[in-house]
């Protein structure tokens, strides 16, 4: 924007230069488009893709896994879904797979598109941006099946899958966590954008410091994210710290450092790959500073940092695809919503691998029974049912 | 919404009735008029919002101190009555410019306002709280540095007269070649060479399309910034991710302190106490400043930039330079790209670079063709980068979207405010042709 109001002004001024000027703000408006698009057709044609191409011709059934703007490289919940088709692969050899990266949102509906003309047997359409481009295209093509990650249809759509995790119940334990391992008094966290399946994780994250508070009286404070007072079920709204976007890394380094400044010394990105920005900030502020990662273990998806990882609030992204597309190999498949919970295992802490040591029993133990109280429905995952800090 | 309104420049000047003065460093009496009612403006909020608004008791805490310099107490200050005496100076300094319109000191004089005014704003957000002032300009510093490559490799093509949209695509290239380089060989340095090396791989080949076959020079760029998105993308995936532990693991470059400078209180830390990259983009700024504007090879650059048909008529060769500093500001931005990963992040992903390339070229124009104006240009980005940041950790209330903007929309309204038209070099983006 910044570009076109400068370059626009300018053409205004010059005389001789000014229909080259103006020829920048088209250009520079289209390239926003064009850039992305043909890099998206540039990033799909993977060598995994055509390996896994190669393969098809022996098997009766093709999966398909169309990617957020993220990227499926982005250590979180593409790869996580991209994994799935992996072991779902693995279980039964007669399924192939392939994906088409976004590099913006506006690929979202030409990749389903090209999946349904490439008679996919079933469709991985990866994330809560994606949710209404995989409903028209479903409603449209009703024979297609179709499984969304990160998203509840209200009705149900009979031939989409909808996986729903409910991280504020794992969030709540990695906050306790958090709480329990800081020496400064102050956590803090930041979200990659201001949307339920973002910000339902920082949700409960502060319930669980919260809860620590109250059942220690302790006073931690959570920087980062204030739920909102009164709101409805599921809407998991408040205002926080956000980069607005799952690609800006720097931005994930400003945001963590921010917190740090402000004297959090364990830092909870919610936020995929613009996490590894955070996790360099908190390398580089030393000793006594901590993350929690997001998604998926990340001592397994981001090793390099895994000295600094108390723990990972994981949603088990990669087992409910596997078994969707397992469904729909064999006819058995069912569409409607489908939600994670501690209770089914859909959503969990990983292990704390590098502190095991550590972290001390009583809070290992804690852990245990907090769980076992979520699971129950004595312990509540609404931050309001706790004193702020 | 506070920080928008804050933003919005006061009444504009009018309109001129004459043509602009061919010096462009010069500023118009009204535009002066118009800076002073501004400062007058934001007196007049400071004193109502953040002073008579607040409850006398309210109190704010700056920490001053970051390791490794020496302990400041930190200041703790009245909300209330520091912001009426900063709206005391500050309209002041307003009033002087409405009435004195001084032409030399009229910049400093109004930086020394908005300053008063961003004094007062933090105070009224910090209320009740406490402020880590020391980091959140040392945090400035973590978006500003790739920018400051970035405009001086626009700097360095357009005052040869070739415009360099490309910049976002060195970044990628730069990034991604320095992450492979440095993650393979081990050594950071090799890194910042293979950095160098893929923005001036991209900067020959900008040169090449538009001075060989006279190709736009907008478009030219605008596909070179396509193709390196799509390359570096399709390379990771390919390349890169099936073995991650070799080929995109590499270390980072660590702050390096230096010795007593790094001790004084604020400043120490902010400036003396960070990684090669950010004392590179302060050379290279010196450098290209003293290059362009003191050397025989400078003066021959702006000629060619200027009017290319004059220089060549008195043997400067056009093309060779022109071909010598769009390679060498390829190189600029390869080495700026670098520093999102081997200086940052320690590792390429696919569009990390998130138009900052773009933000960089703006922040060239805003600092009209000049390395230190850039700097100022991409110094307030920065800031407002951290700014928005530690607002949204300090709760202040505005929407996430809002503060997301804020960078963006300040910068728009304080430069275009303050610079006002600027003036590209007479040949900018104007193909060469021997008569």
């Amino acid at each position: 924007m910044a570009i076109n109001d400068q370059a626009h002004d300018g053409a205004r001024v010059r005389r001789p230069r000014s229909a080259r000027r103006s020829a920048l703000v088209a250009v520079l408006s289209a390239s926003a488009l064009g850039a992305t698009a043909v890099s998206a057709g540039v990033a799909s044609a993977s060598s995994r893709t055509t390996r896994a191409a190669r393969v098809a011709h022996a098997s009766p059934f093709l999966a398909c896994e169309v990617t957020d703007t993220g990227g499926i490289d982005d250590r979180s919940f593409n790869a996580s879904a991209y994994q799935g088709l992996q072991l779902a692969k693995a279980a039964d050899p007669a399924i192939s797979f392939k994906y088409l990266g976004s590099t913006s949102t506006s690929n979202y509906t030409p990749n389903i598109n090209t999946f349904i003309a490439k008679k996919c047997g079933i469709i991985i359409t990866v994330g809560f941006d994606m949710a209404s481009a995989t409903q028209a295209a479903a409603k449209a093509h009703p024979s297609q099946k179709f499984a969304i990650v990160d998203f509840t249809y209200t009705p149900a759509i009979k031939n989409v899958l909808a996986l729903h995790y409910d991280t504020n119940q794992d969030g709540f334990l990695g906050g306790y966590l958090a709480a329990a391992e800081s020496k400064t008094g102050k956590v803090g966290t930041f979200g990659g954008q201001d949307i339920p399946t973002v910000t339902v994780y920082m949700d409960g994250w502060v319930a669980g410091v919260r809860y620590y508070d109250k059942v220690n009286h302790a006073h931690v404070v959570a920087l980062g994210w204030t739920p909102k007072k009164v709101r409805t079920a599921g809407s998991f709204a408040g205002n926080g710290l956000f980069t607005n976007d799952f690609v800006n890394q720097t931005l994930g380094k400003t945001e963590a450092s921010t917190l740090m400044a402000q004297g959090a010394d364990v830092i909870f990105p919610v936020a995929g790959s613009v996490g590894l920005g955070a996790a360099a900030a908190v390398k580089q502020a030393g000793a006594a500073h901590y993350m929690e990662w997001v998604d998926t273990d990340g001592c397994i998806s981001a090793p390099q940092y895994c000295s600094l990882f108390l723990t990972s609030v994981t949603k088990g992204i990669a087992p409910s695809v596997k078994a969707a597309t397992l469904s729909a190999a064999k006819g058995t498949f069912a569409g409607g919503n489908y939600n994670g919970t501690l209770t089914n295992g859909g959503v969990s802490l990983s292990p704390f691998h590098d502190f095991n040591a550590t972290i001390p029993a009583k809070v290992k133990a804690a852990l245990v029974s907090l769980k076992a109280g979520i699971i129950s429905g004595k312990i509540s995952t609404d931050p309001d049912s706790y004193p702020a800090g | 919404m506070s920080v928008l309104e804050a933003a919005l420049p006061g009444p504009s000047p009018p309109p001129e009735q004459h043509a602009p003065p061919p010096d462009s460093r010069l500023v118009s009496s009204g535009r002066i008029r118009g800076m002073g009612t501004f400062l007058v403006a934001l007196a007049a909020v400071m004193t109502f919002a953040f002073g008579l608004g607040v409850p006398s008791s309210d109190r704010a805490t700056f920490i001053l101190t970051a390791p490794p310099a020496v302990n400041v107490a930190p200041l703790t200050m009245s909300v209330r009555w520091v912001s009426i005496v900063l709206a005391v100076l500050c309209a002041a300094a307003g009033l002087w410019l409405v009435f004195r319109r001084e032409q030399r000191a009229s910049y400093l004089v109004f930086g020394a306002g908005f300053t008063l005014f961003l004094w007062s704003f933090l105070t009224w957000v910090a209320r009740g709280a406490q402020l880590n002032f020391v980091q959140m300009l040392a945090t400035t510093l973590i978006s500003t540095t790739p920018l400051v490559f970035g405009s001086l490799s626009g700097i360095m093509c357009e005052r040869s007269g070739v415009i360099n949209i490309a910049i976002e695509g060195q970044f990628l290239a730069g990034a991604f070649l320095g992450a492979m380089i440095g993650s393979v060989t081990g050594d950071l340095w090799l890194g910042v060479l293979a950095g160098a090396v893929a923005g001036g791989l991209f900067g020959w080949l900008l040169a090449f399309l538009t001075l060989r076959y006279g190709i736009d020079q907008i478009i030219a760029g605008v596909v070179i910034v396509a193709f390196c998105t799509g390359l570096t993308t399709f390379l990771t995936e390919q390349v890169l991710t099936p073995d991650q532990a070799t080929l995109n693991s590499p270390q980072t470059f660590a702050a390096i302190g230096i010795p007593l400078l790094d001790k004084i209180p604020i400043v120490g830390p902010v400036l003396f106490d960070q990684n090669v990259f950010v004392y590179l983009a302060a050379v290279l700024l010196v450098v290209v400043h003293v290059g362009l504007f003191r050397t025989r090879w400078g003066l021959r650059v702006r000629a060619v930039g200027e009017h290319p048909h004059a220089a060549e008529t008195v043997g400067v060769h056009v093309i060779s330079v022109r071909y010598r500093n769009v390679i060498l500001g390829g190189a600029i931005a390869g080495i700026g790209g670098a520093s999102f990963t081997i200086g940052s992040v320690g590792q390429f992903s696919p569009q990390m670079t998130a138009g900052l390339g773009y933000v960089a070229l703006a922040a060239m124009i805003f600092g009209r063709w000049r390395p230190f104006g850039a700097l100022g240009a991409a110094l307030l980005f920065g800031f407002c980068v951290s700014l928005q940041s530690f607002l949204a950790v300090l709760n202040v209330g505005i929407p996430s979207p809002f503060l997301a903007m804020a960078p963006y929309v300040i910068t728009i309204a304080v430069v275009s405010g303050l610079v006002g038209r600027v003036r590209p070099p007479a040949a900018d983006g104007a193909p060469y042709r021997r008569e």
